[in-house]
């Protein structure tokens, strides 16, 4: 049987965010991020002053790029992508010169001391790949996130992106970043 | 979230591998140039060859210790990324060390190689086999390693010039910026290591060809600097904003007063001091050594400075604080 093509992308409907940070807990706990480090974040943006104020929520992590900078840099071949799109690092492979970190426009990687080796989200590709969603998407009690493949004609990201407007940050990084935010 | 990923250490790697190709181009250089049927300057092609393979690998075995897994260096040389320019120029300096070492090695003096090979016990008959005499092919080793150490000189700027992340580095001319840097550091790195060397005493004529070397590099160097700011401030918002990182920003008086003041204008102003008279008006060329020794040192400083605040700069630039960088 010949494997269906996929490409998995999330779209976070940032207006919803309430900056309660459950995903990046669960991110946390699923992935045994070790403290200081995050895969996942929240960037806070506020303007005016009360009672004329502002503020916007917006979840952020590594946008699992259709032309990842981070994976053409790596002299090794250890940052590399699977067919379905997933970013990831071979931790066996990495010899640490963290050339990736510098040249992802996005700053989702991060440095383990502890181990020598770069690391960043893996779009819980081993939950992904039982059929379950990523860890952050489960937690969110506002339903900010949504994960699916964009192959899929049938599926929930498909239709929100045919449907509703949408922006993606930095495209002009040329990476072709693949977190889909909701207007 | 954004953090300084490379250090000095990396500064230190890029300022010693472009030391190396600027040495090794200039006594490459030394050793074809002729007056009369003699070689013009051949005590300077000698020192710049047994100097030129030292700063760069030096500047490796560093670049190895800043790896978060060191013992894992040697995946460098077991993958091939014709993509990532820390893969092609891991390979490029690999080759070019072997060539400078063995250009080196062309110009030992015979009692030299006679006593290293002294000290090789008799028994390691392998060894005693590379005791030959190979001073008869230097040009040929020379010409050999000319585009090599040009393309180390390169690397290290492609280094950082590739990298489509950061709009402060990511222009086609820092590439250049770091060549024509190196090959000036090489210059004065000669000059300085010539006055320096007090038992066989400098002659004016090789002050003159090296003064006069390193002016054409520096010049060379304002032409890719100037060029790199003017287009800078007229380019988008990405790179306007990087380059307020040396044009109001943090690095400013670095870039201004210590690199382009100290580091670049007042050594070519000594230069060019030292030089102009006897280039215009005919006059002797006397060759001070203290001014040759301020001139020098204020490059290499200079060459180092280059790097330091392109590697510095280069990081804290991004597409990310659009609007907000402070
Ligand atoms: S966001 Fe950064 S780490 Fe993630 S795929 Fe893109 S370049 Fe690589
Ligand atoms: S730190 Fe590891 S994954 Fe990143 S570029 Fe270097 S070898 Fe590749």
């Amino acid at each position: 049987m010949a494997m269906k093509k996929r490409r998995y992308a999330l779209v976070i409907d940032s207006r919803k965010c309430i900056n309660c940070k459950a995903c990046v807990v669960a991110c946390k706990a699923e992935n045994g991020v070790a403290v200081g480090n995050f895969r996942d974040w929240i960037n806070e943006d506020r303007q005016g002053e009360y009672p004329k104020l502002r503020m916007d929520f917006e979840p952020e992590q590594c946008h699992h790029c259709e032309s990842p900078s981070c994976v053409r840099v790596c002299p090794t071949g250890a940052s590399w992508q699977r067919k379905d799109g997933i970013v990831l690092v071979n931790y066996d492979e990495c010899i640490g010169c963290r050339y990736c970190m510098i040249a992802c426009p996005y700053d989702a990687r991060y440095f383990v001391e502890e181990t020598g080796v770069v690391d960043k989200c893996t779009l819980c590709s081993h939950r992904v790949d039982r059929g379950d969603v990523p860890a952050c998407v489960e937690t969110c009690p506002s339903k900010v996130r949504i994960f699916g493949d964009l192959e899929d004609p049938a599926s929930r990201i498909h239709e929100l992106l045919a449907t509703r407007r949408y922006r993606v940050k930095e495209p002009q990084t040329g990476n072709g970043p693949q977190l889909y935010y909701l207007l | 979230m954004h953090e300084l990923n490379w250090g000095l250490l990396i500064v230190v790697y890029l300022f010693l591998g472009g030391l190396s190709a600027g040495l090794f181009f200039a006594a490459g250089l030394a050793n074809y140039l002729e007056v009369d049927g003699q070689p013009a300057y051949p005590r300077i092609a000698r020192m710049g060859a047994l100097l030129a393979p030292w700063p760069v690998a030096i500047g490796s075995a560093l670049l190895i210790l800043d790896l978060g897994n060191m013992l894992r260096f040697y995946k460098l040389f077991t993958h091939f990324r014709w993509e990532s320019p820390m893969s092609i120029g891991t390979y490029l300096l690999t080759v070019f060390t072997l060539i400078a070492f063995v250009y080196a090695f062309s110009w030992l003096p015979e009692d030299w190689r006679r006593s290293l090979f002294g000290k090789v016990p008799a028994t390691w008959k392998l060894v005693h086999r590379l005791n030959v005499d190979i001073s008869a092919h230097r040009k040929t080793i020379a010409m050999v390693g000319f585009p090599f150490s040009i393309g180390v000189g390169i690397y290290t700027g492609v280094l950082l010039g590739a990298v489509s992340a950061r709009p402060f580095w990511n222009t086609n001319l820092v590439a250049q910026m770091f060549l024509f840097s190196a090959l000036s550091s090489g210059a004065a790195a000669l000059l300085l290591a010539m006055v320096l060397n007090k038992r066989e005493p400098i002659e004016t004529h090789e002050t003159k060809f090296l003064i006069t070397l390193d002016i054409v590099f520096i010049v060379l160097e304002l032409f890719i600097i100037l060029p790199y700011l003017i287009h800078g401030t007229l380019s988008v918002l990405a790179v306007k904003q990087a380059l307020w990182l040396i044009l109001g920003g943090p690095y400013t008086l670095v870039f201004w007063v210590f690199f382009m003041g100290l580091g670049l204008l007042v050594p070519l102003a000594i230069e060019v001091y030292e030089l102009a008279p006897s280039l215009l008006k005919g006059k002797p060329f006397h060759g001070d050594r203290n001014l040759a020794l301020a001139a020098t040192s204020l490059v290499l400083f200079g060459g180092f400075l280059l790097r330091y605040i392109f590697v510095y700069a280069g990081q804290a630039s991004s597409f990310h604080k659009m609007g907000l960088l402070h």
